[in-house]
């Protein structure tokens, strides 16, 4: 179609007669739809160190003496909230107890007879469920206590609720903030072209005819800055990646390449939609008055 | 294509009033003179025409467009199947003399080869073929008015406007624009030109319509330019 390849190459004209604005529009876009996708990895990542440490959460549950451990492992199964348990024996306790110490395996010898009390290890669906479910099982008779990481449990679905609802708010802001910055350089494009804009309408011009070499003007910028975005953010998150692993050992991080193919196609189509009302919104108004008669 | 005015008033604000009460009947392939000393509503009457002004009160209608409540899609149709020579030009600067041309047959939806003909064709008529890649602030005034011409006829309008169209030209240039619109005339398009030169009107005698402070004062077939004394 010969209409679309002139508003293609007038989009393209526009975009290089106003290249310092274009610039800055798409240096703007880039930072903006950076912070979304780094801020996307960020709490992606939280989200994958939150579930593995909630697999390491149990709660023990001490027992006592003389009580059938398997019915006892059996009941606790029973609580709906309970994912797996685990029997640790006397002897179970001290061949952990033994791996632990490593070579002071004689100390552990010189106790004699082995003083450890059997337990229940408890594993549950969630951290936040960690508190409650100690408390019931804290109250059956067989128990004699429990011990568990309440306040880390909680403190961990906290975070994790936190960073979500974080990059949300982020994730809208950082939209508004890129929508305002291609709505504003669009503005300014049809603006200098105010005269043009009237001519064409003037000799059967359609709105729409007149209203794409900027739309596609809007969409290339937007286009352009969650591309580099993406490119900036593939390129430092994997080299953060390994020098958070050297600080903090203890944690693991996301590392599969589908994620950032699925993150930059998140970016650029963002950038696109974003681009694409943006100057849709400039430029509707502006068309309809030159339209309208005096 | 023919144009009706009945009872066309505009007052423009606060309180100008730039045509009243105007009644007119143009049939198809007439070519009538539009005169009226300056400031006398000839170019307002010519933008109610084109529907960029609308008229405070009175309808008008231009071969079977009715423009008070014409659709914004309509007007973009209505608008190709005119041509409108504008006083001030109203070129596309940042186009060159022959895309100037070619535009208004590519909105029309032409195929590329048939744009590039028709607009190289009437860029010869008019004498600006070698001028034909330069930009609208580059060429001279006459130019410039030759360039306005070729793009309001390119696309064999069934209504030609024209405000000026010989205001900038030398007698004999000026001269050969007219032949060119006496033919476009003869091939079947209406005219309606707006003109301060007595030379054509009494030379090539048509239909005369005088304004005068907005009110149509005169209006006679084969009439000369200047019959009260007040052009
Ligand atoms: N947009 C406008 N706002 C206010 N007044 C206007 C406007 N357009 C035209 N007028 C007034 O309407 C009157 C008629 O103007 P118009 O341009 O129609 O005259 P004209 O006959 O074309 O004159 P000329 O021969 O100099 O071109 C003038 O008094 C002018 O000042
Ligand atoms: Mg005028």
């Amino acid at each position: 179609m010969a209409s679309a390849r002139y508003a293609f190459r007038d989009g393209w004209r526009l975009v290089v007669r106003h290249w310092g604005l274009s610039l800055l529009t798409i240096f703007t876009a880039m930072a903006v739809f950076y912070v979304i996708g780094a801020s996307t990895l960020f709490v992606m990542n939280v989200r994958h160190i939150v579930s593995k440490l909630e697999d390491q959460l149990t709660i023990q549950a001490y027992v006592k003496p003389g009580v059938d451990l398997d019915a006892l492992a059996k009941k606790i199964s029973a609580l709906e909230e309970v994912r797996d348990t685990k029997v640790i024996t006397k002897e179970l306790a001290l061949e952990r107890l033994r791996t632990r110490l490593g070579n002071q395996v004689e100390a552990v010898s010189l106790l004699g007879e082995n003083p450890l009390p059997p337990s229940i290890e408890v594993r549950v669906d969630k951290a936040s469920q960690v508190s409650n479910t100690a408390l019931k099982i804290d109250v059956m008779d067989d128990v004699d206590d429990v011990v568990f990481a309440g306040p880390v449990a909680e403190k961990l679905s906290k975070v994790s609720n936190f960073a979500g609802q974080f990059s949300v708010v982020l994730l809208v802001v950082a939209f508004l903030a890129s929508g305002v910055v291609l709505f504003n350089t669009i503005r300014i494009s049809v603006y200098s072209r105010e005269e043009e804009i009237n001519v064409m309408v003037m000799v059967g011009a359609t709105s729409t005819y007149v209203a794409m070499p900027f739309v596609i003007q809007g969409f290339l910028l937007g286009f352009a800055g969650a591309l580099l975005a993406f490119l900036f953010v593939g390129g430092t998150y994997f080299s953060a990646i390994v020098k958070l692993k050297d600080m903090l050992p203890f944690l693991t991080f996301i590392e599969s390449p589908q994620l950032l193919y699925k993150l930059g196609f998140m970016l650029v189509c963002c950038g696109a939609t974003v681009s694409l009302i943006a100057s849709l919104l400039a430029v509707e108004k502006f068309i309809k008055n030159a339209m309208e008669p005096l | 294509m023919d144009l009706q005015l009945s009872g066309v008033t505009k007052i423009f604000e606060p309180d100008i009033v730039a045509l009243e009460d105007v009644y007119l009947q143009i049939e198809s392939g007439e070519f009538v003179y539009l005169v009226g000393e300056t400031g006398s509503g000839k170019t307002t009457l010519m933008r109610c025409v084109t529907r960029e002004v609308v008229p405070t009160r009175g309808h008008i209608s231009v071969g079977g467009y009715m423009l008070r409540k014409i659709k914004r899609y309509d007007l973009a149709l209505f608008r190709r199947d005119i041509g409108v020579i504008f006083q001030d030009f109203a070129l596309l600067p940042n186009l060159t003399a022959l895309e100037n041309v070619k535009f208004v047959l590519e909105i029309m939806g032409l195929s590329p080869k048939e744009t590039t003909e028709r607009a190289s064709e009437e860029l010869k008529n008019v004498g600006l073929w070698r001028r034909r890649d330069m930009y609208p602030p580059q060429l001279s005034g006459g130019e410039q008015q030759r360039l306005a011409i070729a793009r309001a006829i390119v696309n064999t309008p069934a209504l030609l406007l024209a405000d000026e169209p010989t205001g900038n030209l030398d007698p004999s240039t000026a001269d050969e624009i007219m032949q060119l619109l006496l033919s476009i005339n003869a091939a079947g398009t209406t005219i309606l030109m707006a003109t301060h030169n007595p030379h054509f009107v009494d030379t090539y005698r048509h239909r005369v319509i005088e304004i005068h402070r907005g009110r149509v004062v005169r209006d006679e077939e084969k009439g000369r330019f200047d019959a009260n004394g007040l052009c």
